[in-house]
């Protein structure tokens, strides 16, 4: 009997046994409530007037001269409400929560846009709500914890391990482990065991179906190359995956590549992790020689995780998506360019996006087009950025 | 027969009780690990539960994480553990070793080559933690191949119908996880772990080993009661060393040993007065 939630060779449903009955009971009613037209009414109008979607899709002409090749367009999550694509998720499984009768949602969070967005969709759905996030971050992203109290949120301060996102997710699970009667485990990326790297991934399918909508109407066709960035990979599934069956589109993954890959400072799980089995899923990891997972490093925390979502792996693997890193340096200075080229602050997530597309839009030609998810604004990095560079 | 079937053959027909307690492999040093294996297994114990330590141990509490930062942090590695059981074994250690790991590890070092420095160590059987029996298929086949056990674990969650399928593909004795939870000491037994027992009991004839949380006396009488046929311990013995530690090593592993001797009383004593009372 082989488990559900492959993509190719990976994925799957590594869990303690403990696990296993709330993580069937989460597949069942998923499948179930998410297919009612009440509950996909529901989020079709949170999404439209509360989170603020359609997000634009905008035709970036500065960047794009700057870059001198194809027609540079951004996705606008930056223009989401709570400021990143994380609301498109945190959004659909609290609605799923509330409708399986939980009535507590706990989360991890790296850099807090996703405790942010958590807390932010349970303040709106009235759930109570807790955030795992480690020390190491809680540390560095101060004004995200004080906007999850502000929206009635929880923190609870993670001290084990290496103290970051990843040892969140563990707590998150054990917490889960013993509480999934009255509790939903909002995980936010397309990472853990299935059901998750699906569940995640059709909530934020909704970014490249809009592409797609936008794109036909503003240019009569397909993109000829999407690019986003990829942490655990929601924002970035979330706009590759409308495209997967059209073969012409290229898609393009910005990994976190830190000091540099050959530092071993990074988190580029997918460009020199390797096979292994970290939070449920089967998938690339960065780890040592024994197995034992790797401490991660980049500027941007959101993406310092040492493993990548499932159905990026299978992307790599099977060779239809290609994954780069890119350099805390270059995404600093992609931060800068996009800053005074168009006005717009990216969260540095998505700089190492920018920096990519800017990049290869060499490569193509000017009646060419590509597509950045924008997946987050900067104004959480604004301080970091100062401080890095001595201005504050 | 295995030296676990054969144990609990043995156990079976004196009418006692298992006790298995549980060691992180290198908390406080390798030497001291193999201190502690040679100490429960002159107290009594019936199978030893290595565990080996991971980055992120996700079904395991607070004292048992802490253990595994220390033994990583103090550098040990996976190859330390065949060492561990070799070395057990030539000093005449004839207790069942039954090794405790999450995935990766396995996966890492190659399904194969794991198990066979396993079986040529000495080890007796594999319980991969974070492995349902959904992804287990491979692990089973090349355990199988090399002649361990790989012990299957079910929970109070876990439904008869599932119940029934993993009993299966059980080998050796199956663990049943007390809590729905992590590991870590609790006070006594909830009722659905007695409710587990008393399903499991109905649906086999392998033993049944309970675990995750127990720390006491009458937490083993409570659980041979409902029909388990031994215990394991892991948290409260760290927290037991720990404690003894500022006595020095020799202290600490002193009470441990008194310790495990007195749980071992239990669990042979709670046998017999279950067959009277019954
Ligand atoms: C703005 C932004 N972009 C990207 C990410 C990375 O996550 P993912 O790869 O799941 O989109 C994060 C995570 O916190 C984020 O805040």
């Amino acid at each position: 009997m082989r488990a559900k939630g492959y993509f190719g060779g990976f994925g799957g449903f590594y869990v303690p046994e403990v696990l296993v009955a709330s993580l069937k009971e989460l597949e069942r009613d998923y499948q179930q409530i998410s297919q009612t037209a009440e509950f996909e009414a529901e989020l079709q109008s949170l999404l439209r007037d509360y989170a603020g979607r359609p997000t634009p899709l905008y035709y970036a002409r500065s960047l794009s001269d700057r870059a001198g090749g194809a027609r540079i367009f951004l996705k606008r999550e930056d223009l989401a409400h709570t400021g990143s694509h994380k609301i498109n998720n945190a959004i659909g499984q609290a609605l799923l929560a509330k409708r399986m009768g939980r009535s507590r949602v706990i989360c991890e969070t790296g850099a807090g846009q996703h405790g942010v967005a958590t807390a932010t969709a349970c303040a709106l759905l009235d759930l109570e709500c807790e955030v795992y996030m480690g020390e190491t971050d809680v540390e560095r992203q101060k004004l995200n914890c004080y906007r999850m109290n502000l929206l009635g949120a929880k923190i609870n301060v993670v001290k084990s391990g290496s103290r970051t996102l990843k040892d969140s997710i563990n707590e998150a699970m054990r917490d889960y482990a013993a509480t999934s009667e009255d509790t939903h485990y909002l995980l936010g990326s397309v990472v853990g065991p299935h059901p998750y790297p699906t569940i995640v991934r059709e909530f934020q399918s909704v970014i490249g179906t809009e592409t797609k909508e936008q794109m036909a109407r503003e240019t009569g066709g397909l993109p000829d190359a999407l690019v986003a960035c990829v942490g655990g990979g929601s924002n970035s599934i979330g706009l590759f995956h409308p495209f997967i069956d059209d073969e012409h589109v290229q898609m393009f993954g910005a990994e976190a590549a830190g000091d540099g890959i050959e530092t071993g400072k990074h988190c580029a799980s997918v460009v020199v992790g390797e096979e292994g089995v970290l939070h449920g899923s089967r998938t690339l990891i960065l780890q040592d020689d024994d197995g034992q997972v790797s401490d991660t490093s980049s500027v941007a925390a959101g993406l310092d995780y040492p493993a990548v979502g499932p159905e990026h792996a299978h992307l790599s693997a099977s060779k239809r998506a290609k994954y780069f890193g890119v350099t805390d340096q270059e995404a600093v200075l992609a931060f800068h360019l996009l800053s005074e080229a168009e006005g717009i602050i990216p969260a540095l997530e998505s700089a190492h996006a920018v920096h990519l597309a800017a990049k290869i839009a060499r490569e193509f030609s000017k009646d060419q087009s590509i597509v950045v998810c924008l997946s987050g604004r900067g104004d959480k990095d604004v301080a970091q950025i100062a401080k890095l560079e001595g201005r504050l | 027969m295995s030296r676990i079937a054969a144990t609990f053959e043995r156990l079976a027909e004196s009418e006692e009780g298992a006790y298995i307690p549980y060691v992180c492999c290198g908390d406080r040093g390798v030497e001291f690990t193999g201190e502690l294996m040679r100490r429960l297994s002159r107290a009594g114990a019936d199978v030893i539960e290595l565990g080996l330590p991971f980055s992120d141990p996700l079904a395991d509490g607070p004292t048992i994480q802490a253990a595994m930062v220390r033994s990583l942090s103090s550098g040990f590695k996976v190859a330390t553990l065949f060492d561990l059981i070799s070395r057990a074994r030539s000093d005449g250690m004839d207790t069942p070793i039954v090794v405790m790991t999450y995935y990766n590890l396995i996966i890492r070092m190659g399904l194969d080559i794991f198990c066979k420095r396993l079986a040529e160590a000495g080890a007796d059987g594999i319980l991969p933690v974070d492995l349902p029996m959904e992804e287990s298929a491979d692990l089973e086949r090349i355990a199988g191949a090399h002649e361990l056990d790989v012990i299957r674990l079910v929970s109070p969650t876990t439904n008869d119908e599932r119940m029934a399928q993993i009993l299966q593909s059980a080998r050796g004795f199956v663990y049943a996880v007390a809590i729905s939870g992590v590991t870590g000491q609790r006070d006594s037994l909830p009722h659905s772990a007695i409710a587990m027992l008393k399903r499991l009991r109905d649906k086999s004839d392998l033993p049944i080993a309970i675990g995750f949380g127990i720390s006491n006396q009458e937490q083993v009488r409570q659980a041979i009661a409902a029909g388990a046929s031994g215990v394991v311990e892991g948290s409260a013995l760290i927290d037991i060393y720990a404690r003894g530690l500022s006595e020095g090593e020799d202290g600490a592993l002193d009470l441990v040993e008194k310790h495990a001797r007195e749980m071992k009383d239990s669990a042979r004593a709670a046998v017999a007065s279950r067959e009277k009372r019954s």
